[in-house]
């Protein structure tokens, strides 16, 4: 399963919208893997790593391919999309002051 | 006698240190990889697994030892770390290279060398995870091929550290005990090794640049961190400067000048994770806490419950001395989305300080006013039952509350009003709270020349130095151009703190000073002179200002700050005082 989704948040994939990708990754069964989408599949890495999403670089506006396999592929990938459509959370920010 | 070569760069704390130069090069060169069929992948897996969880405890190790000297900010970037090393991408990586026969280091060389190499080419904050790559990278490398590399925390007394660049794991390593000094040729006032420098009171000097590579091992050299400079072969009245300066032992309890007199000697502090080293570097009390912490990056301000936890954990830092909070300074200049700050044509000129807590703000400052009050209040019982914390209980320092930014009578008169109004609403509820000291901030003319009128109605004024040359110069702190005439040594400037001094002289009205002139060592004789009750230094530099005050002798001070006032021109006052 594949789709194709346009970056929202202001800070690209890095940071705050990166950790909670990577994160939201993780927590489902499903192996999910996001690259730039003008790479194709040649450009894919781990969704679960920090490493792979923060390398990819990619910055507001940008398309990126995320394809995910596995029984809740579909729940994940609406879950990400989620992430990547909102412009900035803003929560998990009264913790730290 | 060798000529003295002096080398720039950034100077991170005001100290000067001397001592031995001695080469920090973690880098490990590895020889070319074995060839592929004498390899036991299996073998080098398992190596590899050992090695990350050595690596794993270190890092949790080093983590909790950052926490505890500097504070969990810094002691972030181990977490990062630990992250990385358990990232799937790493794995993956390393698992393809042993599979490719490689030996684990070499395999953990080439993982980590594709990512930073990926890093190191982004921008800002990105370009910041290469050097945390190469930090976790060497660390693996050290333990597979168990290199014999520093020990920085069992260096020689005395020794110079010289770097090219010094990782998290190095600076929170660093043992002030031993090291005199450091300069690094990379890294900016911001980076890791200039915050643990200043942290641990270490004379440093970073982003010296390549002219550093050239230093041989085990010459002497001076660090300058003040100046910013790295002087190799120093001569003998380099030296001397340079014993002069070296840094206070820290001193518990209060300090009198040699005949007598009493002065405080506070810290200013700005976050919560500088209360810890204000305590250890003996500071009697808080004379500056900027609340702002609590009210910035976040989406809507701090409740009253939150507040109050805040204040009395910074009183409890303190049982036997004094904490002043400064109640919210905000104006145009900083963003707060909550607070809807106006566009402001000149901000420090603008709605401001006590200015918006008496208007827009008034709601929250009245809300910080009742967490003040309660968060002084020294009984067991919250009141409420909601806001029961683990300070409950706890012996609690003096509570001080200080208002920003004043520069009408007018001003005083309405807070005392608003604080009169919160303590009869906290009685009515039966709510405990304690009335704090009172006081104001001088940090305007108008304030200085009304100093007498607002002493008959606070406990205490502070003078906020760097806000106060600001207006006083008419002189903007961020303007290249101007910098020079932002100098508090200015006549102008002195004479308008002794006005404020002597305003309250013969009155139960007590005057400090915050602001960086306070904690200039080489100034607290001035000071003294000046009639200062208090000096609220940076975390740094309290020791410093301790031992200046118990050399001091009052008459002489006065003497001093007599002739500083007479002078007119800053060089006279700077050649008064004895300094450069």
């Amino acid at each position: 399963m594949r789709r194709v989704v346009t970056v929202v948040p202001e800070a690209g994939l890095h940071a705050r919208p990166a950790a909670k990708f990577v994160e939201t990754a993780g927590e489902f069964d499903a192996e999910v893997q996001v690259g730039r989408a003008d790479e194709g599949d040649d450009g894919l890495v781990n969704a679960a790593s920090m490493l792979g999403v923060t390398g990819l670089n990619v910055r507001r506006d940008e398309d990126v391919l995320i394809v995910a396999e596995g029984d809740d592929a579909e729940a994940a990938l609406d879950a990400l999309e989620a992430i990547l459509s909102t412009p900035e959370s803003g929560d998990g920010e009264s913790e730290d002051a | 006698m060798p000529d003295e070569r002096v080398l720039s760069g950034i100077g991170v704390t005001p100290r000067v240190g001397v001592g031995t130069a001695r080469w920090h090069r973690p880098e490990i060169e590895l020889s070319d990889p074995p060839a592929p069929e004498t390899v036991d992948p299996e073998a080098e897996r398992s190596r590899f697994e050992t090695a990350r969880d050595r690596a794993r405890e270190a890092i949790e190790r080093e983590r909790d030892r950052a926490e505890e000297r500097v504070g969990a900010e810094e002691a972030a970037v181990f977490d990062a770390h630990r992250q990385f090393l358990d990232d799937p991408q790493i794995s993956e990586g390393v698992e393809s290279a042993l599979g490719d026969g490689l030996p684990a280091e070499h395999a953990v060389q080439r993982t980590f060398d594709r990512f930073v190499e990926q890093f190191a080419g982004m921008e800002g904050r990105m370009a910041e995870r290469a050097d945390d790559l190469r930090d976790l990278r060497d660390r693996l490398l050290r333990i597979l091929t168990d290199a014999t590399t520093t020990d920085l925390a069992a260096v020689p007394e005395g020794t110079v550290l010289l770097a090219e660049r010094l990782t998290p794991s190095d600076t929170a390593a660093l043992d002030p005990e031993r090291v005199a000094g450091v300069a690094v040729q990379t890294g900016g006032r911001t980076s890791h090794a200039a915050i643990f420098a200043r942290a641990l009171a270490l004379p440093a000097v970073v982003g010296v640049g390549d002219a550093l590579s050239d230093v041989p091992e085990g010459a002497a050299v001076l660090v300058d961190g003040e100046a910013g400079e790295v002087v190799v072969d120093p001569g003998e009245n380099r030296r001397a400067s340079a014993d002069e300066s070296a840094g206070a032992s820290v001193r518990e309890g209060r300090v009198t000048t040699t005949d007598g007199r009493a002065v405080e000697v506070a810290a200013n502090v700005g976050r919560p994770v500088e209360v810890d080293p204000a305590v250890e570097r003996g500071a009697d009390g808080i004379g500056l806490y900027r609340t702002e912490f609590l009210f910035l990056d976040r989406d809507a301000p701090p409740d009253e419950a939150e507040q109050m936890a805040a204040y009395r954990s910074a009183l409890a830092a303190f049982p036997e001395g004094r904490v002043v909070c400064r109640t919210l300074d905000v104006g145009g200049d900083k963003p707060i989305p909550y607070l809807d700050l106006p566009e402001s044509e000149n901000p420090f000129l603008g709605e401001r300080g006590i200015r918006r807590s008496l208007g827009p703000d008034a709601d929250l400052f009245e809300t910080q006013l009742r967490a003040l009050l309660r968060a002084g209040a020294e009984s067991g019982d919250d009141g409420g039952g909601e806001d029961a914390d683990d300070e409950t209980g706890a012996a609690l320092g003096d509570l001080a509350v200080m208002l920003p930014m004043v520069s009408r009578i007018e001003e005083v008169e309405s807070v005392l009003a608003v604080l009169e109004s919160v303590a009869s609403d906290l009685d009515s509820a039966g709510v405990p709270y304690a009335m704090p000291e009172f006081g104001v901030m001088v940090e305007t003319p108008a304030a200085a020349t009304l100093a007498g009128d607002l002493a008959e109605r606070v406990d205490f004024l502070s003078i906020g130095t760097n806000d106060l040359t600001q207006y006083v110069m008419a002189a903007s702190r961020g303007d290249e151009r101007v910098a020079a005439l932002h100098d508090p040594l200015y006549p102008a400037v002195l004479r308008t703190i002794r006005q404020t001094t002597r305003a309250a002289d013969g009155t139960d009205c007590w005057v400090g000073m915050c602001g960086e002139m306070a904690g200039d060592p080489a100034l607290t004789e001035l000071l003294i002179g000046l009639g200062l009750d208090e000096l609220s230094a940076s975390v740094v530099t309290v020791p410093d200002v301790k031992a200046r005050v118990s050399e001091t002798d009052s008459e002489a001070a006065r003497a001093l700050a007599e002739r500083a006032l007479a002078a007119e021109t800053v060089a006279e006052v700077r050649e008064i005082v004895g300094i450069e």
